[in-house]
């Protein structure tokens, strides 16, 4: 059985080493593929480590900084750069399209700035030469056009009912047919796999390792399904070759498109800059946080004097502006996260939207398993966005803080009297070494692929449906 | 005696450096039926192809009622009808649709009642005339495109293999149709196997082998080609 | 006799289910772009309509609350925006990649300039249906389908010979029948954008041009299909090598030249620019004032005489130091733009080696939502940022008393006027 099926394919490879269209069209995709991974994986190697370079950069930068105001370092700030993730190396995903520095500062939560496509030729508006692209789009149509007459041809050569007669069973000669084709598939897949296992060196997991070359053997093995499905049920290899064109126009250039259309058209999104204006109304109602006077925070005031039992703010043993800075920054954080989460979970909803089309189309359930699991989508961006905001909080917080408790309010507030009164009013530069060592790292593995779990499972239950057909099919010849 | 509608002349065709046909000359009058014999290989599609100017004698000419179809290629799409081995027409039309297409891309204009006679000539039961072709037997695809010859009102008629895969009441019916259509002026040649069907049609017949022109056998003035004559030249030739 | 070849082959070909059906999808996604190409254009309307409103209202509000002109300048924000062309709802072109709406104020404008309110970034990545993306990728396809097999399919039949033999001339069959079929699927591709042009009221002469270059791309390719389809071949083969064609055209090239470009041009990152613009800004205050205004009247010779300082923090040293941080990042944020312009320009000659990305790049130049446009918008925020800045200084550094009346006179930005 086992060595028939062998026989069968071995026949297979033999036909397609004799036809030039067969061997033109996978030297083609193999190089390809080889190409794609070195020209990505260096690309991107190049940009994490001129990017660990700017964030060092800027974090001595940061601990330079001369005696100062500690206020003047809230707004001095501080500059994050997003490294990409190991497997980003083979699918860079969003990596292009969002930011890759962000601004950090007292008041603010900035948006990334700086994409890399903004500042590109703008020719990749199709496709990226990147691993991901020649997976997902060009492999399908090497085993379309590989494997198109595999059925077929035996059919219209009449060696079908011989094969029959010499006791090959339909099934058997299909799963031989399959095996053949697999194989050409993985040819193209080994570039990749081997790309994949040398992220190890980087720091990738093993598990998000295997589970991004498994999603691909998946994803070419329900092409494989497909192909050899539509050959049995065709009844001419012409019928078999525009069926399968058809079908992988649709699903790998037209259904990815159309379900960003529906996205964008069913839930909708405002931009940040109305969210910004939401804020604003928001914040008119809170005060003002460099205005210590503010009738807003008149209750604070109340309560720190009834609590240290003073009169007057002056005799307050701590710094009221920096308590004052503290509680703003605190509340404006509050009401800046909720409405960044609001918007985050937007972006979540509309990205959801466009992934439900994985249940009709391979090439989008392969695109959301592989960003998820290379941590180049749109979560692990927010993720590097929250990330971002937890450092900005910490590090505004711990000088504020030092406002509070470094400085005096009377040398704060007459800090331009003169000369003299503006050199009290700084801290010494030893207190900048409140940045802690950030270095972006994506989710974890275990929920990397939990997150993808979606995806393979579209993956999945589309191979198993197309397998039960090329199944029933064989069965009815 | 009138000038031959049909004639090759020392016609020579050769494929790169394989030569298919050798020195074929042959003649048709009007009302005429031309039947050229031969195994496979012969070379009898190559002289129907040739005379329809679709492939190029090396040398040699073909001649359609005294106009060279190589410098005169129109005189075929205006004086010929052709009738294919495997008449594959339209599937998605039926028959009368499949005819009116042909008709109208030979710029042929005929009425309704033009095309029913020429289906009722041919026998094609008139239940069938809308029916798509895709679920004709062959006989009945065969009447079709001979009912399509028949209204281009041709005066020159190529017939490739008509009668193979038809069965025998079909040949008959075919045979009968052929002599009509002669006897009411069109010349015809067809290419063939079927020995006795030839004789039994043919005014004459030349015998092709390997390319060149071994026999050619003439009906007597009141009677058909004696089959038995013909076979044991064919058969002689293939030991 | 033409008329009655044409009237032949239109209804024989219509009675074909295949080119029906690939008709028909045709529409189905000429309509589908057109519509949600209208909706996206529409949507960005009203977002602009949106932040108009709370934009004046904000900047309103901002103007009751301060009291000096330094405050205002440092306070409020100005909405500047490109709105969508008439014809944007064919070709929508980077407006996902690049902004076309930014708040900007009167501090270092290269600190702001490089934020992008953009989409949502894994739907940009995914790419969008648009009219120009049916037409230049799309439209190949439909065309190789239709027409690949228009020989082989009948040769396969049996049908060849007879056809040819029975045609009345040569062009009343093949080139004919390529001819309706290219000429069907023109007229249901562009038949939804003539509606959307319509709804648009884009120009008559924007119209004809997109119409006259997509007919032009459609029978370039519909040429080399009737070319290629003469070949002997069987179908799939022939397919196979325009679908080839078309992939490496379409595709690899651009991919690849998109590499090449990016490797062969060496600028500054834009972090660098960043990095140097808050150094400049946030060094100056431990820095002598003499020294940021020294710089500053460097490039403002007008204000040398008012650079005296009577307290030790003024607005106008304040705005100052601002100003000599975007001069001291200037040549680098200069690199970066040619750079980038650069890039585009090369891009530029690599798209003559892809049809589909000429053409793109033609309709989204029509539609003027291409990286052209998008600088020029980043031009305009600039200019406008300098206005500003003409306003601002005087008030600044001769310190007339604070009216609110004066800032009736502050510039508003005008944003882009398409040509009706």
């Amino acid at each position: 059985m086992m060595f028939r099926i062998w026989l069968i394919a071995k026949d297979e490879w033999r036909y397609w080493r004799r036809s030039h269209l067969a061997m033109t069209v996978l030297m083609i995709a193999v190089v390809l593929a080889i190409a794609s991974v070195v020209v990505t994986f260096s690309t991107v190697s190049l940009a994490a480590h001129q990017r660990a370079h700017l964030q060092s950069q800027a974090e001595q930068k940061f601990v330079e900084q001369p005696d100062r105001h500690p206020h003047r370092m809230v707004h001095y700030g501080h500059y994050l750069f997003r490294t990409p993730p190991p497997l980003g190396r083979l699918d860079p995903g969003v990596d292009a399209y969002t930011g890759t520095a962000i601004f950090l500062e007292g008041h603010r939560q900035n948006g990334a700035t700086f994409s890399g496509q903004q500042h590109s030729a703008g020719l990749n508006w199709l496709s990226a030469l990147s691993p991901a692209f020649v997976m997902q789009i060009l492999t399908p149509l090497l085993l379309i056009v590989m494997g198109f007459g595999v059925m077929t041809r035996e059919r219209e050569a009449g060696t079908f009912d011989f094969l029959k007669i010499q006791g090959v069973s339909p099934l058997m000669l299909t799963i031989g047919k399959g095996v053949a084709l697999a194989g050409a598939g993985f040819a193209v897949l080994i570039p990749v796999a081997v790309g994949a296992l040398i992220t190890l060196f980087y720091g990738s997991s093993i598990l998000s390792v295997s589970a991004f070359v498994f999603s691909y053997a998946l994803y070419v093995g329900f092409w494989c399904a497909l192909v050899l499905l539509v050959s049995t049920l065709s009844r001419s290899h012409v019928g078999s070759f525009s069926a399968l064109i058809i079908v992988w126009v649709v699903t790998c250039l037209v259904l990815p498109r159309i379900a960003t259309n529906t996205a964008v058209v069913t839930v909708h999104s405002p931009s940040k800059l109305e969210t910004d204006f939401a804020v604003l109304q928001k914040l008119r109602e809170m005060g003002d946080g460099h205005n210590a006077n503010d009738p807003a925070f008149k209750a604070l005031k109340d309560n720190l004097l009834a609590k240290y039992n003073v009169d007057s703010v002056d005799e307050l043993p701590v710094n009221f502006k920096g308590i004052v800075a503290q509680k703003s920054e605190a509340d404006l954080t509050d009401v800046l996260n909720d409405f960044a989460e609001q918007k985050m979970e937007e972006g979540v909803a509309q990205a959801k939207v466009a992934r439900q089309f994985g249940w009709l189309s391979p090439a989008i359930a392969i695109q959301t398993a592989s960003m998820k699991l290379a941590g180049t989508d749109l979560e692990n961006y927010q993720r590097f966005l929250r990330e971002a905001e937890a450092v900005r909080f910490a590090f505004v917080q711990s000088l504020n803080k030092l406002h509070a408790e470094g400085l005096s309010y009377a040398d704060d507030v007459n800090k331009y009297q003169s000369h003299e009164t503006l050199q009290k009013a700084k801290v010494s530069a030893n207190n900048w070494q409140v940045l802690s060592d950030f270095h972006f790292v994506p989710l974890p593995a275990a929920e990397r692929f939990a997150g993808s779990i979606q995806a393979l499972l579209q993956l999945f239950v589309l191979w198993l449906v197309v397998s039960i057909g090329v199944v029933l099919a064989g069965r009815r010849q | 005696m009138t000038d031959p509608v049909i004639s090759a002349d020392a016609l020579h065709v050769s494929v790169g450096n394989k030569t298919i046909l050798k020195n074929v000359s042959f003649t048709a009058r009007r009302g005429e039926v031309l039947a050229l014999l031969g195994g496979n290989g012969a070379g009898k599609s190559t002289t129907i192809k040739t005379f329809l100017g679709l492939m190029t004698p090396s040398a040699g000419t073909a001649n359609l009622l005294g106009q060279n179809v190589q410098l005169q290629p129109d005189i075929v799409r205006q004086k010929v009808a052709y009738l294919p081995e495997s008449v594959m027409l339209y599937g998605h039309l039926n028959a009368v649709e499949n005819i009116r297409y042909f008709l109208s891309l030979a710029g042929k204009e005929k009425t309704d009642d033009d095309i029913a006679l020429a289906l009722k000539k041919v026998a094609l039961q008139p239940h069938a005339w809308q029916t798509r072709l895709q679920s004709y037997s062959k006989g009945m695809r065969q009447k079709t495109a001979i009912a399509l010859a028949l209204l281009r009102d041709a005066p020159i008629l190529f017939l490739d293999e008509p009668t193979s895969g038809l069965d025998p009441v079909a040949i008959d019916e075919f045979n009968g149709l052929i002599s009509q259509l002669a006897s009411q002026g069109a010349t015809i040649l067809m290419v063939t196997h079927d020995i006795y069907g030839a004789c039994h049609v043919a005014n004459r017949i030349g015998l092709l082998r390997h390319g060149e022109l071994v026999g050619m056998f003439d009906a007597p003035q009141d009677g058909n080609i004696d089959a038995e004559v013909v076979h044991q030249a064919f058969t002689q030739g293939l030991k | 006799m033409i008329w009655r070849d044409i009237w032949r082959e239109g209804y024989f070909l219509l009675r074909k289910k295949s080119v029906l059906l690939l008709l028909l999808s045709a529409l189905g996604l000429s309509v589908f772009s057109v519509w949600t190409g209208s909706q996206e254009v529409a949507a960005q309307q009203a977002t602009i309509a949106r932040l108009l409103e709370a934009d004046a209202l904000d900047r309103a509000d901002v103007l009751q609350q301060q009291n000096d002109y330094g405050g205002v300048a440092y306070y409020s924000f100005h909405l500047t925006y490109a709105p969508p062309s008439p014809l944007a709802f064919a070709a929508l072109g980077a407006r996902d990649v690049y902004p076309w709406k930014h708040r900007i104020r009167m501090l270092a404008l290269e600190g702001q300039i490089y934020e992008s309110d953009t989409g949502n970034p894994e739907l940009a990545q995914a790419g969008r249906i648009d009219f120009a993306f049916v037409i230049s990728v799309l439209a190949p396809v439909f065309i190789i389908l239709l027409l690949h097999d228009l020989r082989a399919s009948e040769r396969a039949a049996g049908r060849d010979d007879l056809l040819n033999v029975t045609a009345h001339s040569r062009r009343a069959l093949w080139p004919l029948r390529a001819g309706i079929i290219v000429a069907l699927l023109s007229g249901v591709l562009l038949l939804p954008f003539w509606f959307g042009a319509f709804a648009h009221s884009v120009p008559c002469w924007q119209v004809a041009t997109v119409t006259l270059v997509c007919i032009c791309y459609m029978a370039l390719i519909a040429l080399l299909c009737y070319w290629v389809s003469g070949w002997l071949y069987p179908a799939p083969v022939l397919a196979s090598m325009l679908l080839g064609i078309w992939l490496l055209t379409t595709y690899i090239i651009p991919a690849l030249g998109n590499e090449a470009i990016e490797h062969s041009i060496d600028g500054p990152l834009g972090g660098d620019i960043l990095m140097v613009q808050r150094e400049a800004v946030n060094g100056a205050w431990e820095l002598p004032y003499s020294h940021t205004m020294d710089e500053f009247v460097k490039t403002h010779p007008k204000w040398a005489d008012y650079t005296e300082m009577s307290a030790l923090f003024e607005w106008k040293w304040y705005f100052a130091f601002h100003q000599v941080g975007d001069q001291v990042a200037a040549p680098l944020s200069k690199r970066y733009r040619e750079v980038g312009k650069k890039k585009y320009q090369m891009a530029g000659v690599v798209a003559w080696l892809s049809p589909a990305t000429l053409l793109q790049r033609t309709l989204t130049r029509l539609a003027q939502t291409d990286a052209i446009a998008a600088r020029e918008y980043e031009q305009q925020v600039r200019d406008f940022h300098e206005q500003l800045r003409h306003f601002y200084y005087p008030l600044l550094f001769t310190s007339p008393p604070f009216h609110r009346d004066v800032f009736k006179a502050r510039p508003t930005f005008e944003p882009i006027e398409y040509t009706k």
